[in-house]
């Protein structure tokens, strides 16, 4: 499971599929891509898995689920290399 | 009433500078500067001929002193060296680079002062109620393009720092001398031959630096705001074509902030300043090598939008 890290607000704006992100606790700015940002809302709303994320995103992105899934385990890890989102325990 | 430096008899202003004070208003500061290097007084006579003096005892915002270094330095490869507020921040410099140390000087007092606005390392210019931001680092060709542009009409806010405010998103004018280096100085002298231009000072740590005079018109116009239309990022490329990329939002974004001095110190007002600033302009890649195309491209821009 993965959360928000605590204290972000993730303030974001989104242009043609690509965002800038606040990082209220480095004071850094990123550059994502949207499913990022559709990945840390969701996590917003509920702590989740990869696989829960990726069946709720499945009907926007072309891809199957366990590819799906992957890929959002890879963009967890790099988000979280961030400080963006970490472990949940269950 | 405020006078302009012309206004002050070279006497005068001398006295000013080594009594009371100059307080020269550049754009939304006053500057109190206190020296006794006439290389100093020759800059300011020359460049600053049409911006505002306040009376010496009013208000200033930053208080500048340069003075020619003591003791055997004063005849033996004699140095200027600069205070703010009573601190030496900066290395003494050769006494014949003291007009460039004042512009520096005067750079580093708003870049770590002015935490109102937004302070972006860009040129900024209005033509045609649209102000286009050039947002590059040194050896981009910048100040070069902006030297050529203020010589065709355009309004010069600023060659080196843009203020966006935080209120109100608008760029807050800030012109001061054009600096141009090495070889953009013989460019900008055949491309205009009429325009004012200091003596070059050579061997600075630039390189050799002269300063062009901005458009009276321009520091006339120093308290009127201008509305943000274009971030263009520049990069001059010998024997380039002339050329006008789209550049996606968040792309631009990105480049702004890398080229903003307090985008950090800011935190999350700064991100929703910048995006703002983002929201509310196009933005694009500029290549060129001919001046001439890069200024009829510009005046199209600003003239028919995007």
């Amino acid at each position: 499971m993965w959360r928000v890290v605590p204290g972000q607000s993730l303030a974001f704006r989104e242009w043609d599929g690509e965002a800038v992100l606040y990082n209220d606790l480095s004071g850094n700015t990123h550059l994502l891509d949207g499913a990022a940002i559709e990945v840390l809302q969701a996590l917003r709303q509920r702590p989740a898995d990869a696989a829960t994320l990726a069946a709720g995103l499945a009907s926007r992105f072309d891809a199957g689920a366990d590819e799906l899934s992957a890929m959002i385990e890879a963009m967890l890890a790099g988000l979280a290399g961030l400080d963006l989102v970490e472990p949940f325990p269950c | 009433m405020l006078s302009v430096v012309a206004d002050l008899p070279r006497r005068e202003l001398a006295a000013r500078l080594a009594g009371p004070g100059l307080v020269l208003r550049t754009g939304p500061f006053a500057n109190r500067i206190h020296s006794d290097v006439p290389q100093l007084a020759d800059g300011i006579a020359l460049l600053y001929a049409d911006y505002p003096v306040a009376e010496a005892g009013g208000f200033a915002d930053f208080h500048l002193s340069l003075h020619r270094a003591g003791g055997l330095r004063r005849w033996f490869r004699p140095q200027v060296r600069f205070a703010h507020d009573g601190m030496t921040p900066f290395k003494p410099l050769p006494l014949a680079q003291a007009f460039p140390m004042f512009e520096w000087v005067m750079n580093w007092c708003v870049s770590h002062r002015a935490h109102s606005s937004l302070i972006i390392h860009a040129a900024v210019l209005e033509r045609h109620g649209r102000a286009v931001l050039l947002p590059a680092p040194p050896g981009s060709g910048k100040s070069t393009l902006c030297a050529a542009l203020v010589t065709r009409g355009w309004r010069l806010l600023s060659d080196e720092m843009t203020l966006v405010s935080l209120g109100s998103g608008a760029v807050l004018p800030l012109p001061r001398p054009v600096s141009l280096k090495n070889e953009s100085i013989g460019v900008i002298r055949a491309y205009a031959p009429d325009a004012v231009l200091s003596t070059p000072v050579e061997k600075t740590n630039k390189g050799t630096i002269a300063h062009l005079k901005p458009p009276a018109e321009s520091i006339a116009r120093a308290a009127d705001p201008a509305r943000p239309a274009f971030i263009v990022f520049p990069r001059y490329e010998a024997g380039a074509a002339t050329s006008l990329a789209p550049l996606p939002k968040a792309r631009a974004f990105m480049g702004v902030a890398e080229n903003a001095f307090n985008y950090q110190v800011l935190g999350a007002r700064g991100f929703t300043a910048l995006a703002s600033l983002i929201e509310a302009t196009t933005a694009f890649e500029f290549r060129y090598s001919k001046l001439d195309e890069a200024v009829q491209l510009f005046e199209r821009l600003a003239r028919d939008g995007a």
